[in-house]
Formats: C-alpha cells, structure tokens, sequence
C-alpha cells in the first residue's frame, strides 16, 4: 500500500513538474547540442565562408526564436507598429543578426563553453542555461542561454554574456533610436535594412 | 591628487542633486534630458578621441607585438590589482579570497616574474578580482546615474569613486610616495598607464569594431552594456536583494511591453 502512495505521489509530482516547468536537464542538453553544433560544423569546419554562412543561418533559424524576441525589443513601439511594419522589422531584424553573428561567431574558434547548471525563471516554461568560456587571460568569460520550450521543442530567446542581455542592450538601442528619429519606426527598418545588405 | 579627490567629491555632490527625489517629476525629466544631451556630446568627443589619437597607436601597437607580449602586459596590469583585491575582499569579509590575492601578488610578483606571468592560477589559486565599487555596492551606497566623463568614458558616480580608491592600494601610486625622485616616478606612472590603455585598446579592436558594425545607435548600446553589467553590483547589498523575487538581474518579462 505504501508503495502504491508512493508511486502516485510520484506520478503526481512528474505531471506537476510537465505542467508548468521546463525541464532543466533537457534544456541544458538541448543548449550542449546547439553550441556543439556550432563549434563543430561552423566554426571549425574546413569549408568556405559562403557555406559557414549558410549553415549559420540555418542553425540561427531553427533555435532561435526571433519572433519571440523580435517583439520584445521594439517595447512599447511594437502596439502602435501596423502588421506590415512589424512583420518588415522581423524580417530585417533576422537578417541583421544573421549577418552581423556569423561573422562575430568565429571570435570562440578555439574555445569550449563550461556547463555551470541552470537557474530558474519567473518566466513559465523558461530558465537560464549557465556556461563559461575560458578566454585565455584572465577570469573565464560568464555566458548565460535563456531557453524556453514552446512544448513540442526547445528554442533560445536570449544570450546574456557577462550579464549583458543581447535582447534588452537591443531594445534599449532600437527604443532610443525610434524616439530620437523623425521617421520612427520606418527609419530604423531602413537603416537595419542598409547595414545587413553590406 | 588632492585635485581629483575635490572634483570626484563635487561629482558625488552633484549626482545628489541630480536625482534629488524632492524634484518633481517634470524637473527631474528635465535634468535627466540635460544629463542625456551632454552625455551624448561627450560620448561624441571621447569616440573622436580613440578615432583620431588611442585607436591608431593600439593599431600600431598590436602590429609590432605578438600575442604573447600583450598576454604578459595584460598579465602584468592585473598583477598590480591584487593589494587592491586583497583589501576589497577583506572589507567585504571574504577571508579565503583575501589569502588568494595575498599569495597571487607574493607568487605572481616573484616567480611570476613581476607578474608577466601568472603562475599561481595554476598552483590552484584563481584570480578573486574585486573593487572598492564592490565593495560600496555592499554596504548598500547607491550608484548614481550614467555620467560619460571626458577620457574615461561611461561611469557611474560610484565607479568613479572606486576607481579613485582602488588606484591608492595600486603599487604604481606607492611609487610615487618616494618623494625623493618624484618627477621620475610621475613619468614612470604615466608611461605605464598609457601602455596599460593602449594594451587594452589593442585587445579591443576586433570586439568594439563589430560592437559599433551592429549597432544603430552606438550610444544607446554601450550606455545600455554598461549598466546592465553593474547590475552584478545589486545582489551583494543584502538587505535590498531580499526585497526583490527577481531571481537574476536579467531575469525580465517578454510581455512586458511598456518600459524601455
């Protein structure tokens, strides 16, 4: 009888977590794998930079959430934007970062991240993946993966190196920019728009 | 010295008045817009600065040395932060900590040949750096607002103040206190500090080249970094981390779409 309870106390305690908690192990996992990736089949490939630039864009399509994140750091300007304007923002903002990461993503040739654990999330369905990278001299460097399980996969909506979030360091830019310019909005799609064509 | 000591003490004094909360909230507005539109335009004239005289001479610098002589420079310039690790460490109760910087800077000055190298990480004592900023963050003194200074850069009031501090247990300012030979030790210093800037700038240049290539508005980025990586600073007042559920300081809501 006792063990009975047990297992139904256990059963219980799994649907609980399944239903309001991200699992921890799975996340770091799923984080092991994406960084693995990038390291293995991009940075220290021996193809052309065309084609490392091809599967960058890929892997950047596929764990990362940029619509998530895309709405996010337009911040209050996002409600007044019309569809058109923020679809057109997701889609240069996309290609910018594309652009922009695959050229800085070669900076870790050579490195490895460090798995430190996960810390939780006030956020439902997402924690923090923490890792470091050895830089050489000097303390190692603290990159920090903030995941979130969309329920059927996992996707990564924000890097925080040295507790710098790459997501807020953009709305904070991309808000004072759209204030500061007489064409908002529009302004900013245009000049994101010149700097991922260059 | 006294000098800069006055106008660290004026800047203290003035970022009070600043954020006086006595203010009402137009006034308050306005003065954060003043604060804005200088820091812009100094922000502006230290980027024309490294354009025009600090970034070429680190360009320079990085093309007539290899990265091993910048890794022993780099090592040597953190040998020197130690007295001032110790001490932070200490005044912040961190026992342990306080004996690893003691023994880096004996080892590390010593076999480490005057701390081109760094022997002692691998003797099992990692670097504990620290800061009088730290360390004031831990008895809760407040930061003050983003003040770009001439030269300097993106500062805090409190950073400042820190950074004035922790330059006193450098052995680079003991070297001045031997008053017999003081214009050669200024020269020395001086000579040293450029070389630590320059060493540092060239270690830089790849990093801020693509920092500034992805950004629209450069300002707003760097101001942006710059506190959010302080915000280390805030978990270490106690009573103050207690209040607050957040569980990381970047630990913000995605639906939050009304701030900035």
């Amino acid at each position: 009888m006792k063990k009975i309870l047990m297992y139904m106390i256990a059963a219980f305690l799994m649907m609980l977590g399944q239903a309001q908690a991200i699992d921890a192990n799975k996340a770091e996992s799923f984080v092991k794998s994406v960084t693995k990736q990038g390291i293995e089949e991009i940075i220290n490939s021996n193809v052309s930079r065309q084609e490392k630039d091809a599967r960058f864009e890929k892997l950047f399509n596929e764990y990362l959430d940029l619509d998530y994140i895309g709405r996010f750091v337009l911040g209050r300007y996002y409600k007044t934007a019309t569809p058109a304007q923020r679809k057109e923002f997701i889609d240069v903002y996309r290609a910018f970062n594309i652009k922009t990461w695959s050229q800085r993503f070669d900076e870790f040739k050579g490195k490895s991240f460090v798995f430190a654990g996960t810390t939780p999330s006030n956020s439902e369905g997402q924690l923090f993946v923490n890792t470091t990278v050895n830089m050489g001299e000097g303390e190692p460097a603290k990159v920090v993966w903030r995941v979130k399980d969309n329920g059927h996969s996992m996707k990564i909506v924000d890097i925080i190196i040295e507790n710098v979030s790459l997501a807020i360091t953009a709305r904070n830019e991309y808000t004072a920019y759209i204030k500061k310019s007489p064409n908002g909005l529009n302004d900013l799609i245009a000049d994101l728009r010149a700097k991922a064509a260059k | 010295m006294k000098k800069v000591l006055y106008s660290f003490l004026m800047l203290v004094f003035f970022s009070g008045c600043a954020t006086n909360p006595n203010g009402t909230k137009m006034k308050a507005s306005d003065e954060q817009t003043k604060l804005e539109v200088y820091n812009r335009a100094m922000f502006n004239f230290n980027y024309q600065l490294d354009k025009k005289v600090l970034k070429p001479v680190a360009k320079g610098y990085k093309a007539i040395t290899t990265q091993d002589i910048r890794n022993r420079v780099t090592s040597f310039f953190n040998n020197l932060e130690e007295p001032a690790n110790a001490i932070n460490n200490l005044l912040q109760g961190e026992v342990s900590a306080t004996g690893t910087s003691i023994a880096r800077f004996a080892i590390n000055s010593t076999l480490g040949l005057l701390g081109t190298f760094d022997v002692a990480s691998g003797w099992g004592f990692a670097e504990k750096s620290n800061s009088f900023d730290a360390t004031m963050a831990k008895y809760c003194i407040p930061d003050g607002p983003f003040v770009v200074m001439p030269v300097i850069g993106p500062s805090t009031p409190r950073y400042l103040v820190g950074w004035g501090a922790d330059s006193f247990a450098s052995p680079m300012y003991w070297a001045l206190l031997d008053k017999d030979d003081e214009t050669w030790a200024i020269s020395v210093i001086y000579g040293a500090t450029a070389l630590k800037y320059i060493n540092k700038r060239a270690e830089n240049l790849a990093l801020l080249d693509s920092l500034e290539e992805g950004s629209v508005d450069f300002y707003a980025t760097v101001k942006s970094a710059f506190l959010q990586n302080r915000q280390k600073f805030k978990s270490l007042c106690h009573h103050k981390a207690e209040n607050n559920g957040q569980t990381t300081s970047y630990d913000f809501d995605f639906d939050d779409m009304e701030e900035e």
